[in-house]
């Protein structure tokens, strides 16, 4: 009998590696290092998801119940991997909790970690107690309180959403785009519109990446039947006098400084690497890419390898993903770890 | 200039002070010039909601910018600040004063609906050029674009007799829009008929002159017109926040009544 897949981090990619493990009679070990199981969408309380609509807590709630019911699932939460040593087919893992288990392979589905919007002050984050996160937006509408201006609990009569976030930006090292925030926000403004009908909501654009289905359901949708408005412009500048925040930048299609009252200002937060993963670097022997994210070993070979052989990756770890391809790479990777220790790995082309 | 071009400095934004103390210090003279910022400062959320109201106005917020529009424009390749994009962006954010900037340049759509055809959104701009175009008139931006009175006169007769009657139209408007009756293609017209129509034509042509036919029955039809006018235009100014036109007679456009 094969050994047991080990898999760390249990949101949506390390559920998905579970579940695929599973049903195909495998064996697998779940680690994850906080007290609950369902990743960011659970931890950090997201509201309706994109592209389904459903609730976050329901959708991946679902996932999380299938895992936790199943034989052959054991899930060890509140630990992380320690040690990781041996070779394909014959690793032992240490984890912080004094248990170890021998694996055959690992599958790493470690995740994000979100932009700490501290880190872009000019943008008011922390100054401004208006100045919020898409995160806390999601909250206040999973939450069932609605949208309310943190400091003194109005009801917003005019949103400003700001995109990328802690993405594409040089000036802080991040030069990737993270995917899914252009739609996480046109969804969001939508939400905002049906519940405050009277509020409205402005997205500050360098380019709209909406892809796939996505442009017609939620960016274009936006426009169409919630009126959401969408200004060509990186703002430069966030302030205020205790009562408005002011956005201050340029509007590039008429060639105008702006400045522009509101009462809340939304930052469409990126997804950074993992702080982790220098840890999980070490611990596992793998190579990050350049950004700090974990590394895969080539595009088209083996889906999900790594630079060390026996251990995989999926999902958010490999840079910003969206939730259905976190769970169709954690399925892949899964597969190629089965078919590892099967002996019928194939090569890559070279 | 295309707006792409424009100069970022307005000669009536450039400000010279005869005298100016600035914090205690005596700044007269070359000092004293200054350039207003063009800083927009708030928007004005209902100007695409009043434009959005008006017949041809309903798609402007599907906008994406693209330009398609502008590039596409009959009117723009002879006249660069005609830009149908541009001002459907100043209707969207609210820019209310750099709208009405081109009051006298807007209503020179002339229809041809080619941007229509390359608007990706189905904005329907030309649509929006009329809405805009009619929005300047409700406002009192403008005056009655000579299109407008064409069509008030067209409508009017229609309304009042189910029927137009051609010459009638075309006296009415040229007189209303200050035009002599005698220019030269119009005499040509003129001449050319009375030598080639067959004489019984002619004779038709003139009793219909005097008499002014109406469609049979037309009575029916002309209230349920005029009521659905008055209602339309009740509509609009109420989204307009306009004063109620205070009797059918005083209905903006077009005027019901025939004079008959
Ligand atoms: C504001 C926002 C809204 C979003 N909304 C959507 C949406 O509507 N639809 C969509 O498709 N995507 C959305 N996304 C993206 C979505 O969050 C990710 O695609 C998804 O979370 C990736 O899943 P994952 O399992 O790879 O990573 P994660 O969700 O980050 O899960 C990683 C898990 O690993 C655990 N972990 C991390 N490090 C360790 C360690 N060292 N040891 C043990 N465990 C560890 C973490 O605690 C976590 O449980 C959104 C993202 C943001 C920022
Ligand atoms: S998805 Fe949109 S908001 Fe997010 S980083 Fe990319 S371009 Fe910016
Ligand atoms: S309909 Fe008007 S705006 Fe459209 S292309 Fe023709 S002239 Fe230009
Ligand atoms: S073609 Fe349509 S979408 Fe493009 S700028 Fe013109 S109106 Fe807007």
């Amino acid at each position: 009998m094969t050994k047991p897949i080990l898999i760390v981090g249990g949101g949506p990619a390390g559920l998905a590696a579970a579940h695929a493990a599973a049903s195909l009679g495998h064996a697998s070990v779940l680690v994850e290092k906080m007290d609950r199981l369902g990743g960011a969408p659970i931890l950090s309380g997201y509201a309706k998801l994109v592209p389904s609509h459903e609730w976050a807590k329901d959708a991946i709630g679902g996932m999380v119940t299938r895992v936790e019911q199943s034989p052959s699932i054991a899930v060890v939460k509140n630990a992380k991997v320690k040690a990781f040593e041996g070779t394909p087919g014959n690793f032992r893992a240490t984890l912080t909790n004094g248990e170890a288990y021998d694996v055959g392979a690992a599958i790493l589905t470690t995740g994000f970690t979100h932009f700490d919007s501290i880190n872009k002050p000019e943008w008011g984050f922390g100054t401004f107690p208006d100045v919020v996160t898409t995160t806390q937006v999601e909250q206040m509408i999973s939450s069932g309180k609605g949208v309310k201006c943190p400091s003194d609990g109005r009801k917003p009569k005019r949103v400003a959403i700001l995109l990328c976030v802690g993405s594409r930006d040089r000036q802080i090292g991040r030069e990737w785009c993270s995917k899914i925030c252009c739609t996480v926000s046109a969804n969001m403004a939508m939400e905002i519109r049906e519940e405050l009908p009277d509020c409205h909501v402005y997205i500050y654009y360098m380019d709209i990446r909406t892809f796939g289905h996505y442009e017609a359901e939620y960016y274009w949708k936006s426009q169409e039947e919630f009126k959401v408005k969408y200004i060509k412009a990186r703002i430069a500048e966030v302030t205020g006098d205790g009562k408005q925040l002011f956005v201050k930048g340029e509007d590039t299609l008429v060639k105008r400084p702006i400045t522009i009252p509101f009462d809340m200002v939304v930052h469409a937060i990126g997804m950074d690497p993992n702080v982790d993963n220098m840890t999980l670097s070490a611990v596992f022997g793998v190579d990050l890419h350049k950004h700090g994210f974990i590394g895969r070993k080539d595009a088209y070979g083996v889906m999900g390898a790594t630079s060390r052989a026996g251990v995989f990756v999926a999902g958010a770890a490999i840079g910003p993903e969206t939730i259905d391809d976190s769970i169709a790479q954690a399925s892949a990777a899964t597969m190629s770890a089965i078919a590892s220790l099967r002996g019928t790995i194939p090569q890559a082309v070279e | 200039m295309p707006i792409h071009e424009k100069s970022l400095i307005r000669p009536e934004n450039i400000k010279t002070k005869e005298n100016l103390i600035v914090e205690g210090i005596d700044v007269s003279g070359h000092w004293s010039t200054f350039i207003e910022s063009r800083a927009v400062t708030d928007y004005n959320e209902e100007l695409q909601e009043e434009i959005g109201a008006l017949p041809g106005g309903e798609f402007i917020h599907r906008c994406w910018q693209c330009g398609s529009c502008t590039n596409a424009c009959t009117v723009h390749a002879i006249e660069p600040r005609f830009n149908p994009r541009y001002w459907i962006y100043l209707i969207r954010m609210g820019y209310e004063s750099e709208l009405v900037r081109d009051k006298d340049i807007i209503w020179q759509c002339v229809s041809c609906n080619k941007c229509t055809y390359a608007c990706p959104r189905d904005v329907v701009p030309e649509g929006v050029m009329k809405a805009t175009a009619h929005w300047l008139e409700l406002k009192g931006y403008t005056e009655k674009s000579p299109s407008t009175i064409f069509d008030e006169e067209f409508s009017r007769q229609i309304i009042a007799r189910g029927k137009i009657e051609d010459t009638e139209v075309l006296h009415k408007f040229l007189h209303k829009t200050k035009q002599p009756l005698m220019q030269d293609w119009l005499v040509t017209i003129g001449r050319n008929i009375a030598m080639r129509l067959p004489v019984k034509w002619g004779l038709k042509m003139m009793w219909a002159q005097v008499f002014k036919p109406k469609t049979k029955d037309w009575a029916k039809s002309r209230k349920a017109i005029e009521d659905y006018i008055i209602e339309q235009d009740a509509h609009h100014r109420h989204a307009l926040k306009l004063d109620a036109p205070k009797s059918k007679a005083t209905a903006h456009q077009p005027k019901l009544h025939a004079a008959e």
